[in-house]
């Protein structure tokens, strides 16, 4: 539905966003996800109309966009300071849109209400004035702006980074069902993997102004392509060249390379053997992190310093400088 | 991708490319070029003829004295004047204080023409204090309160403004746990004042004695009121010179120097500026707290002199409110009695097109002007903000050229370039038309208004205007509906503040007024010099109490609730 055709976004004389080739299918939720700085906002905003890119083209649906004025490309536009006009209600706010298409009184009456009902927005709440609102209603007022104009696309930057940590998770699973009620083709730009992961039919990882991979999150997370998408995703641990020779020798064949970077996600270490075909390793607390859930213990195995988790289930475990065993089957080990 | 198109945004672009040029070259270039020509040119050709007639002018060359003489003890006269009362206002605790504080705020809406036209009122020649001097003192001369002292003792006690506002904030700046740890060393309260807060009130001072410099240079009113025949200054001399064709280049030359002493004084203060960053409002450890006069001796005479003054501003605002309410027989006799209260005069001005006609004109002009400058500034600053490349970047220093040009001297210009028909205004002359002094008015409003409204801007969401045009709201709508009513704030200040500055303006107005529609500023001084006359006399009265009743009410909407709603939180 949304296609990028060898963009190219300059800033002044520097380029920002270079060579990107996207390709979003309708009704996905799309995340563009990736460190401050890397050109996902720029991507975002060049979709939206408020830049021109320098080298590229954008198609919607099949036609080019990239004449087509910001008003009349019927894509919503959700900030990531919400950029409520100050001076009006969250009525006139939300109306904004309908106003400006000049529709009727009564039609315009009858979707506010039913998108502030979406939200879950009171009455009395729309009466009030937006500076009056606390966070999270007013991002729920930035959403309902953008959805009652029934856009093609919604476009969200990063809506919840203003937010506390417990109101984010909260709203993160709002902002999926609203999007699964409306089957709208949403791109959603972050740089919290969590969200990313949580709320993602797929995920573009950005790096520098390039994309390093597109994926679902399984994809991303599990079949990493890039170093760097291995690193950025998820925890992950280093492993030395020992640790790899160790491996290859428990198994009697070089299974794996021994000149290349070596990683294991935190969780595929475990401290018992689950499973057939795991490889044996001798470790020693170094340090212990409390975390409520569980409890991280990083290990000193051989050259490397590996980090794995227990849940916390009340039993006593391990503290710093016990020896214990360790395990990890060779085939969750990711190398570049 | 490089196409021109014929948008409605080209066009408009166009359009208004042409009028900015057009304006710009018109009012704010053409004049002051004109000014240097005909001082530099004589019938063509090069000759410093015009500047060697100063000098041959015993008149030109005693005002150029008279002028630099009053700016240098006004310096020294004003910020002591200016130091004390902020001293004893913030500084020190005095009985009363909130009382003082308020007296002392009084040239804020008590200046100009008004102001002189006060003093004469009382100590003039006709006034009602030197009538009782006389009684008491049969030799003192009707004349007394005029040429030099008087002068600086009405523009002294007139120009304490920058005072109150810059030194105040400074003062208020000022770390307190400083003056603490002065006090833990030993040292007395002068000591601490003298040694360690003045210091730290350098930069401010600096400006202020430039400021007050200028303000010596540049006076009309004062010297034109209360010089009289013996202390002439240049603003006077120009006006005068002006007046005969043959005498223009004088004028021509004296209003050049005022505008090369201008250039000078605003460079200092720039490089000042640029030094000193007293102007922050960076977060003080702790606020400065009032302190008691130790000294009792001391203590007295400070509160002495500090009432001394009250009496000082309040005499001729008191005595100006008091006679306006009074009847032909106190005013021509100058004498107050309850029994003779009557609101005729005011009633005159609703009535009498004669008297109210110079008050309309007044409001209309300066109405007109503040809204029209802003609407200027607005498309300007729209484009600034939007295009940054060498046009817009020209167009910003452009507007900046009023604030080199002192008033009198733009004033000039324009009179001198369009008395005659010229090219750049469709063979039309301006001079003795309606439309000049609207045009001066307004070139004189754009440096601050454009300061304003950029900072506005400064402070604006840009978020907002995508917002809006990601709704779908097209250029205007936006800017109608969603930017003017987040910086209306701004612009209604601006408006009031540039409305109130003009309303009784004289220094320009003298130059360019239609003969027969004169503007308040115009006819208080044309009625002082007809002091025979009882009605002008009254209606001088009436128009002051007006015009400093509409100051206070613009000054306390502008400045007064704003302090009062940050308090409320």
């Amino acid at each position: 539905m949304i296609k990028f055709e060898d963009i190219q976004v300059k800033y002044g004389e520097t380029i920002v966003v270079d060579n990107l080739n996207l390709h979003i299918k309708k009704g996905e939720f799309f995340t563009l996800l990736g460190a401050s700085g890397c050109g996902k906002t720029t991507t975002l905003r060049a979709l939206a109309g408020f830049l021109t890119p320098s080298k590229g083209k954008i198609y919607v649906d099949g036609k080019e966009i990239m004449d087509v004025p910001v008003e009349k490309r019927g894509i919503g536009v959700i900030f990531q300071n919400y950029a409520l006009f100050p001076t009006m209600s969250v009525y006139e706010n939300i109306a904004f849109g309908l106003k400006v298409r000049k529709l009727k009184k009564d039609e315009i009456d009858k979707s506010v209400k039913n998108v502030a009902d979406m939200v879950e927005l009171s009455r009395e709440q729309i009466r009030k004035n937006v500076s009056q609102l606390s966070g999270g209603q007013q991002q729920r007022v930035a959403i309902a702006r953008a959805l009652v104009n029934n856009p093609y696309i919604l476009l969200l930057d990063e809506p919840l980074s203003n937010l506390d940590a417990k109101l984010r998770k909260q709203l993160r699973i709002e902002l999926k069902r609203i999007q699964q009620n409306f089957h709208i083709t949403s791109v959603y730009v972050t740089h919290d993997q969590d969200e990313a992961l949580t709320l993602s039919d797929r995920i573009a990882v950005f790096n520098n102004g390039k994309i390093e991979q597109v994926g679902t999150p399984n994809e991303l997370y599990n079949e990493a392509k890039t170093e760097y998408v291995c690193n950025f995703i998820g925890e992950v641990s280093r492993l030395g060249t020992e640790v790899i020779k160790h491996v290859n020798k428990v198994h009697g064949e070089n299974i794996l390379r021994e000149d290349a970077n070596s990683y294991i996600r935190t969780e595929k270490v475990e401290i018992t053997r689950v499973m057939e075909g795991m490889t044996e390793l001798e470790a020693e607390v170094i340090n212990r992190e409390f975390y409520g859930t569980h409890i991280m213990y990083t290990y000193k195995i051989l050259d490397s310093t590996i980090k794995s988790f227990v849940k916390e289930n009340g039993l006593p475990g391990l503290n710093i400088g016990d020896k214990a065993k360790v395990y990890m089957n060779p085939r969750y080990i990711m190398q570049y | 991708m490089g196409k021109f198109k014929f948008s409605k945004k080209n066009v408009y672009l166009f359009l208004v490319s042409i009028f900015l040029i057009w304006f710009i070259t018109a009012f704010l270039i053409y004049p002051n070029i004109n000014i240097i020509y005909r001082t530099f040119f004589t019938e063509g050709k090069f000759s410093i003829r015009a500047v060697s007639k100063i000098f041959n002018s015993p008149r030109a060359v005693k005002s150029l004295k008279n002028s630099f003489v009053l700016a240098a003890t006004l310096t020294v006269t004003a910020n002591i004047l200016g130091i004390f009362v902020v001293l004893v206002t913030e500084y020190f605790e005095l009985k009363g204080s909130r009382f003082l504080s308020i007296v002392y705020k009084i040239p804020m809406v008590f200046g100009g023409v008004v102001l002189a036209n006060g003093y004469l009122f009382g100590y003039g020649s006709n006034g009602f204090l030197t009538n009782t001097l006389v009684q008491i003192f049969p030799g003192l001369d009707p004349y007394w309160f005029s040429g030099y002292i008087a002068v600086v003792f009405v523009m002294t006690f007139a120009c304490t403004t920058n005072h109150l506002i810059f030194l105040k904030n400074a003062l208020l700046n000022v770390d307190y746990q400083t003056i603490e740890a002065a006090k833990n060393m030993g040292a007395g309260q002068f000591y601490i004042l003298r040694r360690v807060v003045l210091p730290t009130l350098m930069p401010v001072l600096l400006t202020c004695t430039i400021m007050l410099f200028q303000m010596g240079l540049m006076a009309m009113s004062a010297p034109l009121m209360v010089g009289g025949t013996d202390f002439q200054t240049i603003g006077p001399m120009i006006l005068t010179f002006s007046g005969r064709t043959d005498s223009r280049d004088i004028a021509a030359v004296l209003s050049l120097i005022l505008g090369a002493a201008e250039i000078i004084l605003l460079y200092i203060t720039t490089r000042i500026e640029r030094k000193g960053n007293y102007m922050s409002v960076s977060k003080v450890k702790t606020k400065i707290q009032k302190q008691k006069i130790l000294n009792p001796i001391v203590n007295i005479i400070v509160h002495i002199l500090a009432y001394a003054l009250v009496v000082i501003y309040l005499l001729p605002l008191l005595s100006v409110v008091l006679f306006s309410f009074t009847d032909t027989y106190c005013i021509t006799n100058t004498t107050f009695s309850f029994s003779h209260l009557t609101l005729d005069n005011y009633k005159r001005i609703v009535t009498d097109i004669a008297a109210y006609k110079p008050f309309m004109t007044s409001i209309i002009y300066a109405g007109l002007a503040s809204f029209l400058v802003i609407v200027f500034v607005l498309i300007c600053v729209r484009l600034m903000l939007k295009y940054k490349n060498k046009g817009t970047t020209a167009l910003e220093y452009a507007l900046h050229i009023p604030w080199f040009i002192p008033p009198v001297m733009f004033a000039l210009g324009l009179v001198m370039t369009y008395d005659l028909p010229r090219l750049i205004m469709f063979n039309m002359p301006l001079l003795g038309t309606m439309v000049i002094m609207l045009a001066a008015y307004m070139v004189v409003l754009i440096p601050y208004t454009l300061r304003m409204i950029k900072s506005a801007f400064s402070s604006f969401d840009n978020n907002l205007e995508d917002a809006a045009r990601n709704l779908g709201a097209s250029g205007l709508y936006t800017l109608f509906r969603v930017i003017l009513p987040c910086i209306m704030p701004v612009i209604l200040a601006v408006f009031a503040l540039n409305f109130n500055g003009k309303l009784s303006d004289y220094d320009m107005s003298v130059f360019v007024y239609h003969p027969l529609y004169p503007p308040l500023g115009v006819i208080i001084r044309n009625n002082v010099v007809n002091n025979q006359d009882v009605d002008a006399i009254a209606l001088n009265l009436v128009y002051s109490v007006l015009l400093m009743a509409i100051s206070s009410i613009v000054l306390y909407l502008v400045y007064g609730r704003g302090t009062r709603e940050k308090k409320k939180k």
